[in-house]
């Protein structure tokens, strides 16, 4: 059930988010191997250039952007998140993504400004 | 909305925030090790109670609060995060905690209203 606000307040759109946030991922680490001395480096490309993108919409949020790169060798990863928001504007949107060797996942958190 | 209220009333604190997130952690998984079956309960437990704790703070704030868990294995991880925000009004904390078998990694993001 939404309600929809003609005039400023528009709703999270995840869809948008998660392809800006797939493209940015790809084009970072897509085909490389994990890699320890260059995972501080993909992490904060990751983060910045998905902002950026974000950002670019020009879209009256303000935005959270959070990314975890792990090494496959057979731990257990558990993440969670929880928001105290206003759920008719405000939203999120997790990408999950992996190759041979890492985990990484994207989490995106918009909140809308007063306008 | 009120907007005459004093700075310390509506800054971040960043302190008081990192205590609260302290003792979440340590009421949920103080003194466990890790367990691949319980672990859902406790991630959603870790965010729920910090954010229980935060909401209870009565501050003009959004709050956004992540929980990652990661059985001590020899893995690399790595997380970083970016914000597109007001650098006046919000912010955010960060608490790493560790035992014999697992790490926990808490943020929280505040945004003022």
């Amino acid at each position: 059930m939404e309600e929809y606000h003609s005039g400023e307040e528009v709703p999270f759109n995840p869809d948008e988010a998660i392809n800006c946030v797939k493209e940015c991922i790809e084009g970072i680490i897509g085909g490389v191997d994990y890699n320890q001395n260059k995972v501080n480096q993909w992490t904060a490309s990751i983060v910045e250039h998905s902002l950026t993108q974000l950002v670019k919409q020009g879209k009256p949020f303000k935005y959270i952007v959070n990314c975890a790169v792990m090494q496959k060798s057979g731990a257990g990863l558990h993440t969670a998140n929880s928001c105290y928001w206003d759920t008719a504007t405000d939203g999120s949107c997790t990408v999950r993504w992996e190759n041979r060797t890492m985990y990484c996942v994207v989490s995106v958190f918009a909140v809308a400004v007063a306008v | 909305m009120d907007e005459l209220q004093s700075a310390e009333e509506t800054a971040f604190a960043v302190d008081e925030i990192t205590d609260i997130i302290k003792e979440a952690v340590e009421t949920t998984i103080g003194t466990s090790s890790y367990q691949h079956n319980r672990i859902n309960q406790w991630t959603s437990s870790v965010v729920e109670a910090s954010l229980n704790q935060l909401t209870k703070l009565g501050k003009p704030f959004k709050y956004i609060v992540t929980c990652i868990i990661l059985q001590k294995n020899g893995a690399g991880l790595h997380t970083a995060s970016s914000c597109f925000w007001d650098n006046t009004m919000d912010g955010s904390c960060t608490v790493k905690w560790e035992n014999k078998t697992m790490y926990c990694i808490v943020s929280i993001f505040g945004l003022a209203i």
